[in-house]
């Protein structure tokens, strides 16, 4: 069985599944609206303080909804022991782990899509021509927050107590996400030059290569051992 | 059986570690307290070092003894070694946490702050955050099978990602706080060298005995188990 | 030709013991039927031979395959029923079937997945989401999989719960067309009336070991 097959059964069924149900989506969506009013709210409506802490309202945005939406991955997996079909599938699990983590990717991208806008609404931000430069940042943000999460996801649904231990591994191990995720996103938003924070892009990079490979390599012990 | 043999020699050495880290404790301490004299600059403020230093080492030679023996229990999968890796996270959770109390201590007279976002400060909290993760991970998995598998991963993953933490905040700390009190470059005296190196090795002999008694520990906690179930099997009773 | 071979297979975890040194093997064609109480093993040993389980010791060759060494290849000659219907709640009864199979290699045509779903009587519910269909039907779906998977070893774990007697009968239908073909079938159950239809051999777990009974014995015998 080709490799690339799987990856693409995998995202087939994981993106109709969403399609028919818009369980996470719209769950997601309307979450991350309520981080944002709460985030107007409790910050003064001074448009120079408010510059100064979008990066971190909008990863902080971003995380909160990422813990939400991730940690449901392996859901639908366990309800009808879906997870022993894939154990006993003829495939490499890496395969079936590269599979979800596309999977998850696109649906927190898509819900990122979304909220940029609304930020740009709600903060009366002007980041049109910065748009691509901020693409890039949480292209690579969320791959490494995906990768982890994809990854902390099938190690927890099979746990008591899924909820609280899902955030309580995947913050601390991404604490260098958060940081790049930030520091490149201040850099692109007051347009500094992209000598000034391309070492974060860089280091969000790294990061996504080492845990994609690492969580790629475990994987196949938690789902087939 | 592995487990019966390995069992055997950790009871049979457990005393004489335990009793050498002990000799090598109380020298360093009466060197390092009562003999060494006071730093030029620190006072007697310094002598916490004695502790937090040896601490911190060993606080890293917990989690390395952890990763190994993850890689080594997903290769071979004896679950004794298993009991090894259990065993090393909580005495990790120990000297990790006793590294950062300590390392508060000595920065709030050395710098006038218990807690600076130094990239050690914060690698060893993240390891300390991982590390009772870890042990909340473990209680909360009824399989005991995937109890050892899944913590292996999380021991292995976060082992990977704890050099990136610590680059991360190194990177970001020398952006938003230049250098102003400098946490590192602090040169040690030839006096403080000696009843240092002793605590180091005590501390970690330390470790060492912990590590057996855990071990034998977890072990008979695994054969209570079983026999209150009444599913003892012959061959290991 | 030997489809399924399982040399002294134990299973323990550290001081459990679930199974102690069972052999069994399956010739091509055959259908093994395994009985026992409950606790005795049986859904450990059909998951040890789904390559769910790995055993502690001995060995599980599946067509010349080795069960633990070689799983990723023995996988494509099995196919497991279980008590876990394998199914997305969101998807309906074609889509399901679409991704079992395309995950074992090929993809079925739309024919041949409603001509299997008639085989097996859920014909009508093919586009409906597989959350609104019940255990029985389920069950059904299981076996159209089956069908379509064409699999050389098919690991029945109680195949007769919660099935209708219109079901049995289909599912007993079907294990004689598996085994027509050349296929070889393990079924563990409680029920011996209706396993001795089907079955060519049959044993019983009883104390972690493995006893063959005639089957002759099946339709009569308490033990």
């Amino acid at each position: 069985m080709p490799f690339f097959d799987v990856i693409k059964w995998i995202v087939w069924k994981d993106i109709l599944s969403e399609i028919r149900s818009r369980e996470s989506i719209s769950s997601l969506f309307f979450f991350a609206l309520n981080v944002i009013l709460i985030f107007s709210f409790s910050f003064s409506v001074d448009r120079d303080v408010t510059l100064a802490l979008m990066p971190g309202l909008i990863w902080v945005a971003f995380g909160f909804t990422s813990i939400l939406g991730l940690g449901k991955s392996f859901l639908s997996e366990t309800h009808n022991d879906c997870i022993g079909y894939l154990q006993m599938a003829p495939v490499p699990k890496g395969a079936i782990y590269l599979g979800k983590l596309a999977g998850n990717l696109l649906l927190m991208l898509f819900v990122e899509m979304i909220l940029y806008p609304l930020f740009m609404i709600f903060f009366n931000l002007d980041i049109l021509v910065k748009l691509p430069t901020l693409l890039i940042i949480s292209l690579l943000a969320t791959i490494g927050l995906s990768a982890l999460g994809t990854l902390f996801s099938a190690l927890t649904v099979q746990t008591r107590a899924r909820e609280v231990m899902f955030p309580l591994l995947l913050l601390p191990l991404s604490v260098p996400v958060f940081i790049g995720a930030v520091e490149s996103t201040q850099g692109a938003l007051s347009g500094d030059p992209y000598s000034f924070y391309g070492h974060w892009i860089a280091l969000l990079f790294v990061f996504d290569m080492i845990l994609t490979i690492a969580s790629f390599w475990m994987f196949e012990f938690i789902l087939d051992y | 059986m592995v487990s019966q043999r390995l069992i055997g020699t950790l009871r049979k050495w457990e005393g004489g570690v335990g009793i050498l880290a002990g000799l090598f404790i109380f020298t360093g301490l009466y060197l390092g307290l009562v003999v060494s004299p006071p730093d030029y600059y620190q006072g007697e403020v310094v002598r916490i070092i004695y502790v937090h230093v040896p601490f911190a080492k060993v606080s890293l030679l917990s989690y390395t003894t952890l990763f190994l023996g993850s890689c080594a229990y997903l290769w071979k999968k004896d679950p004794i070694v298993d009991n090894l890796c259990h065993a090393a996270a909580g005495i990790g959770v120990f000297f990790t946490s006793g590294a950062l109390i300590t390392g508060s201590i000595w920065a709030k007279p050395t710098w006038n702050t218990w807690w600076t976002w130094d990239p050690r400060l914060v690698s060893f909290a993240i390891l300390l955050l991982i590390l009772i993760g870890y042990l909340m991970l473990r209680t909360f998995v009824d399989d005991k099978r995937k109890e050892a598998a899944y913590a292996a991963v999380l021991a292995i993953i976060g082992f990977v990602d704890l050099p990136i933490v610590y680059f991360s905040v190194e990177w970001w700390r020398t952006l938003h706080q230049p250098m102003s009190i400098s946490t590192r470059g602090i040169s040690i005296a030839p006096g403080m060298l000696t009843p240092l190196a002793f605590m180091a090795i005590g501390i970690s002999l330390l470790f060492f005995y912990m590590l057996m008694v855990r071990t034998q520990m977890l072990y008979l906690q695994h054969l209570l188990e079983a026999k209150r179930g009444g599913l003892l099997s012959e061959e290991e009773g | 030709m030997v489809s399924l071979c399982g040399i002294k297979i134990s299973h323990t975890y550290r001081f459990f013991k679930a199974l102690k040194e069972v052999s069994l093997e399956l010739q091509k064609g055959e259908c093994y039927a395994l009985f026992g109480p409950n606790g005795a093993g049986k859904t450990t040993l059909m998951k040890i031979f789904a390559t769910l389980l790995q055993p502690t010791s001995g060995t599980v060759t599946i067509m010349g395959r080795d069960g633990v060494q070689d799983r990723e290849e023995a996988r494509r000659f099995l196919f497991f029923i279980g008590h876990g219907s394998f199914l997305y709640d969101d998807l309906t009864a074609i889509e399901n079937i679409e991704f079992a199979i395309g995950l074992r290699g090929w993809l079925p045509t739309l024919g041949e997945i409603k001509m299997a779903l008639d085989r097996v009587g859920i014909g009508p519910y093919a586009s409906q989401k597989s959350r609104t269909l019940s255990t029985g039907m389920q069950k059904r779906l299981a076996l159209a999989k089956a069908i379509l998977a064409e699999p050389n070893l098919l690991l029945l774990d109680e195949p007769y719960a919660s099935l209708d007697e219109k079901g049995i009968a289909i599912m007993n239908e079907l294990i004689c067309d598996f085994l027509k073909k050349g296929a070889s079938v393990l079924l563990s159950s409680h029920d011996r009336a209706k396993t001795a239809e089907v079955a060519t051999h049959a044993g019983i777990l009883h104390n972690k070991g493995l006893r063959e009974i005639p089957v002759t014995e099946l339709a009569h015998a308490l033990f």
